[in-house]
């Protein structure tokens, strides 16, 4: 008897699983999110940035080549007209000018909408850059050569090259990050949309094609924040220079070239 | 990998005498794992909880210890290929004998033979350590392997190269694949299989440890008790616990300016750190010679003179360093440091610096 009722409550459940499996597949439902791309060009100025030793030159006139380019963009918010977010979890992109498949991404379940803006970390924010490394995977994987071992945190934004203005050729080593105050480098960027409207639909994606200015990394937005390569040594670590020079990335680096509804 | 329990699950659901005689024989395999842990504290040094300690920060539950996977660490720990030139291991640096200190080296050379920025630290029972290297700039025992292993007074060598010297060799593929599971050897795997040689490196068996518990062999001469009694006074406000550290970073008075070294503002960045460093454990400190984080004191005897007439003043001097009567330092007459010298050599642990499972794998 005991196993009768056994054998029924084990059909019954089964049933049930099954009911509730089924209810997700119907197609009446309407889906609710989308997904929207992203993707990244690399200018100095009006140029592509490349990594052959062409030169660059700053507001000032000085000039430098890059070797190397790299960069974590992050934390994702999308602003509704109505004011409204959508912040997209998990989202860790490493963008490497060497790499052109790192230049385009897709954010998905982004919730249906018409969005007006955009913002994003430049770096990694601190709870994620001191996460166990078994979490570090992916972009996040300190293998990619973007975390500082010796303070236990990820290099948000790399940039080397050699400056060419100065009498003899120097190198240039910009290795910004830091998670701690009073030299945190933890910028958060919002380029404009320029009026523009992101229309989030489930069955097409929108994109969004970002310029990345590496002039402004030295150009501030005023000249008290203008960054002279003159006289410039490397930043391997957190300090007054590299957090204002990641207040300059974060002010005038990325704006949105176009925004394509596709 | 998984096993697939589905087909299990409906047997037991259709058979369910069978299920309780599964669900017995669970039972029985259970304590047969159980009584395998005595087998486990005999072959992987380090797994239980000494009882003199405070409670462990890097827990068991965080990369329970097998035998395979602390053999495959040592392996890692002692392998010099995973230095940029090939000739530097963990433990070219970090030597047994000297409770993985190296001893009689100010800085020890890295690739090239340069010398490295710091006095390599001993390396024991850290899983009770809040924070790694003299500044505390690394945050886990797991993450700590990087900084050595990267740096380029060191091993000198990129985490993507150490993977990619891993992953070429049919041997470590082997190993690996046997205790994760098949695919690229990756950098949790390197950091936890090396994480669990490093966590084992336990010295809990000196003679002051037996004679706080009671054990055999833990008797302590009246110089060293007399010793012990002034260390407490004296000197257990910073090595304090039988840790014989707080884990604070404190400035010790070494120096007036700190351009060398900065210490713990390395990090922070702040001014009231400058000149701190992290407060050494004194465990087997009778080998680990020499002292302090640039090596400057090469005896223990040049250590206590220091803290009797040597403390230099400065704006982040530690308050425990400023004496009632204006004067800087600990007073420690004579006498008493011989007593403190007597008393630290109790902390020597032969048990830890002669434990053959923790040297180079044959």
């Amino acid at each position: 008897m005991k196993n009768c009722r056994f054998a029924t409550s084990c059909l019954l459940l089964t049933l049930a699983i099954g009911a509730l499996l089924g209810c997700k597949k119907t197609p009446d439902s309407q889906p609710t999110v989308g997904t929207v791309s992203l993707e990244l060009a690399n200018m100095a100025g009006a140029k592509s940035v490349a990594l052959d030793g062409t030169a660059y030159a700053t507001a000032s006139g000085e000039t430098f080549t890059v070797s190397t380019l790299k960069y974590y963009l992050s934390n994702f918010k999308f602003t509704k007209s109505d004011g409204s977010t959508y912040a997209a979890p998990g989202e860790y992109h490493l963008v490497d000018a060497d790499k052109a498949s790192s230049t385009a991404f897709t954010i998905s379940q982004v919730p249906v909408g018409d969005y007006t803006g955009v913002s994003f970390l430049v770096g990694v924010d601190s709870t994620t850059t001191k996460a166990d490394p078994l979490s570090l995977t992916g972009d996040l994987n300190p293998a990619n050569n973007m975390y500082w071992a010796w303070a236990s945190g990820h290099i948000f934004l790399k940039l080397e090259g050699t400056v060419t203005s100065t009498s003899k050729p120097t190198a240039l080593t910009c290795h910004i990050g830091g998670y701690r105050a009073p030299y945190s480098a933890i910028v958060t960027a919002a380029p404009s949309f320029n009026g523009s409207t992101l229309p989030v639909r489930a069955d097409h994606a929108p994109a969004i094609r970002l310029s990345a200015d590496v002039l402004k990394i030295f150009d501030g937005p005023t000249a008290a924040s203008h960054v002279p390569l003159a006289s410039f040594t490397e930043i391997m670590n957190p300090s007054a220079r590299s957090v204002q020079m990641a207040q300059n990335y974060a002010a005038g680096m990325f704006s949105v070239q176009y925004i394509h509804a596709n | 990998m998984q096993p697939n329990w589905l087909p299990l699950l409906h047997q037991l659901l259709a058979h369910w005498r069978l299920a309780a005689l599964l669900v017995l024989s669970g039972v029985v395999v259970a304590s047969a794992g159980c009584s395998q842990v005595g087998g486990l504290a005999l072959a992987v040094p380090g797994t239980t909880q000494p009882a003199n300690f405070p409670a462990m920060v890097y827990g068991l539950a965080k990369n329970p210890p097998d035998a395979a996977t602390f053999e495959l660490g040592r392996q890692l720990f002692y392998d010099a290929r995973l230095s940029g030139d090939g000739t530097v291991s963990c433990g070219s640096c970090h030597r047994a004998a000297a409770a993985f200190a190296h001893a009689g080296q100010r800085l020890s050379p890295g690739v090239g033979g340069h010398p490295g920025q710091r006095n390599a630290p001993a390396l024991q029972n850290l899983r009770w350590r809040q924070g790694f290297m003299a500044d505390g700039g690394v945050l886990g025992l797991e993450l700590q392997a990087l900084a050595p292993l990267t740096d380029a007074h060191e091993m000198n060598m990129p985490l993507s190269v150490a993977l990619a010297r891993l992953n070429a060799d049919p041997g470590y593929r082997q190993r690996f694949a046997a205790i994760y599971g098949p695919g690229s050897i990756d950098t949790p795997q390197f950091l936890r299989a090396l994480a669990q040689f490093t966590a084992a490196l336990t010295s809990a068996n000196a003679r002051y440890d037996k004679y706080v518990r009671h054990e055999a062999g833990g008797t302590l001469t009246a110089p060293e008790l007399r010793g012990r009694a002034l260390f407490r006074a004296k000197c257990s406000h910073c090595h304090a616990t039988d840790l014989f550290t707080d884990e604070s970073f404190r400035n010790n008075g070494l120096d007036r300016t700190f351009s060398q070294d900065s210490g713990r503002a390395r990090i922070t960045a702040r001014p009231t750190d400058r000149g701190r460093f992290k407060v050494p454990s004194l465990r087997n400190v009778a080998r680990t010679t020499p002292y302090m984080h640039d090596g400057r004191f090469a005896t223990l005897a040049a250590v206590l003179a220091h803290y009797d007439h040597g403390v230099q003043p400065s704006p982040t001097l530690d308050p425990l360093l400023h004496q009632p009567n204006g004067r800087l330092g600990i007073a420690l007459a004579a006498p008493e440091q011989a007593e403190l010298l007597a008393f630290l050599n109790t902390l020597t642990d032969n048990e830890f610096l002669t434990d053959s499972r923790l040297l180079p794998p044959k």
